[in-house]
């Protein structure tokens, strides 16, 4: 080989070697907060901002809003340490503790300890309004759409109220459900009548109607299912240890202490459509682990 | 054999009649009562939201999501150069050596082929855990693959009597094989590796979704919340990214064609790839700085018991049937759409303006095209089939129009003198010629629509796709293992069946 061409792989070989510094030294500890949000991103990136603020000024660590918008990468990230505290719903939540030991609850909102979902009809699909939980029967063999498959509110809860009224999904038209990916589209597609019916989170759908986003002439609620816990905030186990002992229960205090009293307090309240957050206990959830496990959600 | 050959030309415009059955299903299925949410979206495609923050916002995100593509790109193309030579018969017998770890290799490159770039990020998320090599190595594994498929086929199809002849003139193997194959072999990388960065920008964006940052998580996030106006800025900054990333690449053909030498300009092209991935992974530590190291977190290994109870839970007819229906429909529309355009009018003026129309249909992502087709349509397999085949219609589409471009025009010309029509001469003189290396791209083209079934299965709720990120979502490992292998074995087959296909029709 003539020594140009060994310079050349000699250089090529040194620019190679440099590969090993994209590995990045370790930096000083952030509090990664992470949520699975379902809002449109104008608002989140304006308003996840003023919780990191928030958080950051109160427990005086610096303080990262990583947003997720793939429900079982966050739990992922929950188990692998990539997120300390994450926003997460009903079953990811359940899903996130059962896959880390010792990953404590800490909050929810007023709302979450008594939520529900509402099933929806297209006006020309011919579906009465529902009394009891048994006409659900009236749902098969149409075209019904569930929203993300990892959704509490707009899947597991739902399928759970169907199976208990003894509609299984393969009875509906086509022999399976739909999933729309989105409580917003689930509105969207049923009131297009591409699917005759559908179930969604009542609180985006109280908002949807306030916003003036639905043609009530062309969609209406037929069901509001029993009540259910959902979202909660879960934090890693090993908090104390990364932010010293007692943090834990600080952050705990922090996001408790949220009150409308401050302008940026009273923005984080609203991106959350909430009054205030309230403390939870993970024994709450236990009904939404055995509802998971019944439907195979979890394992 | 007296079984009948359909001519190139034919082969490469027959999977248009895959438009048939999905067309008359989704007529059939039409109603109003999506009109205007759909006029919003349309509306909102020409009055995207220009709000300062939201704009900042995505071009950070645009940032991370170049960055991750530039260093997915470099790493594949040179993983997969490397591997496609390994796999190599006719290098192997260069060196003498024996060719079957040739096979073996080609046959086990089917496997981190046959999964989405998706899946495969979630999967390294597993045992990774939250950091940007894992959007990297996400787009390197399977495009590496790919790329490892694409060159090996190209070296097997050479003229092989240059390489011979040197090689018995006494040449070392190893100059023996540059001398001989790297001029073709260059153009080949030149081309194809540049259209692997549009796709790998487009893979960027996906793996967005994760918490890495990117584009994907704004993209999503508008689509699911239906803010039309915010995913039309967003969708903006990428298609205006993927163009000026095009234009500089058209550049730097054009400047180095006239100036450099062959080997010379290949060199160039290698060196600019390894940079690009160097910068794209020193952009990546920039942008996110508090990413830490990676750390292996193991998994424990799913037992063989219960792999067999999850393959036994498993509806494989149905998941499998629907599967391949539709692979095979949105592969024949991905195939037949873009010389069925080209051939509608051959003039020079409808030429040029399909292009736009391509890189729109590429920039669209599937998820979106199904809504906005459900919006005024049923739920059908058709829906599912149409959006993945309008979307790989496009990267077909950019892929011919690439092709024509290297073929002369003399044979058009000829038969134009000679008296026969326009769409005649277009057919024969410029389109036949060039098919079955087209008719090559349509056959891994077709790999990469069936790891995208994945994508539509989101909305259409059938087939392995849906099934795998059911069980992703519900952490069922052992029925995730048993369905990333019935992909593989898929893939393997579609390989058997299209190498099968080449040999009888294409050549001899």
């Amino acid at each position: 080989m003539p020594s140009r061409e060994r310079g050349a792989v000699a250089l090529l070989a040194l620019l190679l070697c440099q590969g090993v510094s994209v590995l990045p030294s370790i930096a000083k500890p952030a509090l990664r907060v992470g949520a699975i949000p379902d809002q449109n991103p104008e608002r989140l990136n304006r308003l996840y901002g003023q919780l990191a603020d928030e958080l950051s000024d109160r427990l005086k660590v610096t303080v990262r809003y990583v947003p997720v918008s793939n429900y079982p990468a966050a739990v992922s990230a929950f188990r692998t340490g990539g997120l300390d505290l994450v926003w997460f719903g009903g079953l990811t939540g359940v899903q996130a503790r059962l896959q880390t030991s010792g990953a404590k609850v800490l909050a929810q909102r007023d709302i979450d300890a008594r939520f529900r979902s509402v099933f929806i009809a297209n006006t020309s699909a011919d579906l009465q309004p529902i009394q009891s939980i048994n006409g659900l029967t009236s749902l098969r063999g149409k075209r019904f759409t569930f929203g993300s498959e990892s959704s509490t509110s707009g899947r597991l809860m739902p399928q759970h109220f169907l199976a208990k009224a003894g509609v299984s999904p393969s009875q509906f038209s086509g022999g399976r459900a739909g999933f729309s990916g989105s409580h917003d589209a689930t509105i969207a597609l049923v009131q297009s009548g591409a699917y005759q019916a559908g179930a969604l989170n009542e609180q985006v759908w109280t908002s949807a109607l306030k916003q003036g986003r639905v043609n009530t002439d062309k969609v209406r609620v037929i069901w509001r299912t029993p009540e259910y816990v959902d979202y909660h905030w879960v934090a890693r186990p090993d908090l104390d240890q990364r932010f010293g002992s007692g943090f834990t229960t600080r952050l705990q205090k922090a996001i408790l202490a949220i009150q409308p009293s401050t302008p940026r307090q009273a923005t984080i309240l609203e991106l959350f459509a909430a009054k205030r957050f309230i403390p939870a206990e993970a024994s709450q959830y236990k009904p939404i682990e055995t509802v998971g496990r019944q439907l195979g959600k979890i394992r | 054999m007296a079984l009948p050959r359909p001519s190139a030309p034919a082969l490469a415009l027959l999977p248009a009649l895959a438009l048939l059955p999905v067309l008359i299903t989704v007529v059939a299925g039409l109603h109003a009562g999506g009109v205007e949410i759909l006029l919003t979206c349309l509306a909102a495609a020409v009055h995207p939201s220009l709000d300062p923050a939201l704009l900042t916002a995505l071009f950070s995100a645009l940032q991370v999501t170049l960055a991750m593509a530039l260093a997915g790109w470099s790493l594949s193309l040179v993983l997969g150069v490397l591997l496609g030579c390994c796999a190599s018969e006719r290098l192997l017998q260069t060196w003498n050596w024996p060719t079957w770890p040739a096979l073996i290799l080609r046959r086990s490159l089917a496997l981190p082929r046959s999964v989405h770039e998706l899946i495969w990020g979630l999967l390294l998320l597993q045992v990774l855990g939250l950091h940007p090599a894992v959007a990297v190595a996400a787009i390197t594994i399977p495009y590496a693959a790919l790329v490892a498929r694409v060159w090996r086929d190209q070296l097997e199809a050479l003229d092989p009597t240059r390489l011979q002849a040197l090689l018995q003139g006494g040449a070392p193997p190893l100059a023996a094989c540059f001398t001989a194959l790297s001029p073709a072999m260059g153009t080949v990388l030149m081309s194809y590796g540049g259209y692997r960065l549009e796709c790998a920008l487009r893979s960027a964006t996906l793996l967005g979704v994760f918490g890495l940052g990117g584009l994907g998580t704004d993209l999503q996030l508008s689509l699911q919340s239906l803010q039309f106006r915010e995913l039309w800025s967003g969708l903006w900054m990428l298609g205006l990214l993927s163009v000026a990333l095009e234009l500089l690449l058209t550049l730097w053909r054009r400047q180095t064609r006239k100036a450099q030498a062959g080997q010379r300009r290949l060199c160039l092209f290698l060196a600019g790839v390894i940079v690009a991935g160097m910068a794209g992974g020193l952009w990546l530590q920039v942008l996110l700085p508090d990413s830490g190291i990676v750390v292996w977190q193991g998994l424990a290994l799913p037992d063989w018991r219960g792999l067999t109870q999850a393959a036994a839970e498993l509806p494989w007819l149905p998941l499998i049937v629907e599967t391949l229906l539709l692979t095979v429909l949105a592969a024949g529309i991905a195939i037949g759409l873009p010389p069925l355009a080209m051939l509608l009018a051959p003039s020079r003026f409808w030429q040029v303006a399909l292009n736009p129309a391509w890189a729109l249909l590429r920039l669209i992502p599937p998820p979106l095209t199904v809504l906005l087709l459900l919006l005024s349509n049923r739920p059908t397999l058709a829906i599912g089939a149409l959006a993945l085949g309008l979307h790989n219609g496009g990267v077909m589409g950019r892929l011919l129009r690439e092709e024509l471009e290297q073929q002369s025009v003399d044979q058009q010309q000829a038969m134009a003198t000679s008296g026969a029509s326009a769409r005649l001469g277009w057919l024969y003189g410029l389109f036949t010629p060039r098919s079955p290396g087209y008719l090559a791209y349509g056959a891994y083209r077709t790999d990469v629509i069936l790891r995208e079934t994945v994508v539509v299965g989101l909305i259409g709720g059938s087939g392995l796709g849906w099934q795998l990120l059911e069980s992703l979502s519900s952490f069922h490992w052992d029925a995730v293992v048993v369905l990333i292998g019935a992909y593989a074995l898929i893939t393997l087959l579609g390989e058997w069946l299209s190498d099968q296909c080449r040999t009888r029709w294409l050549q001899s």
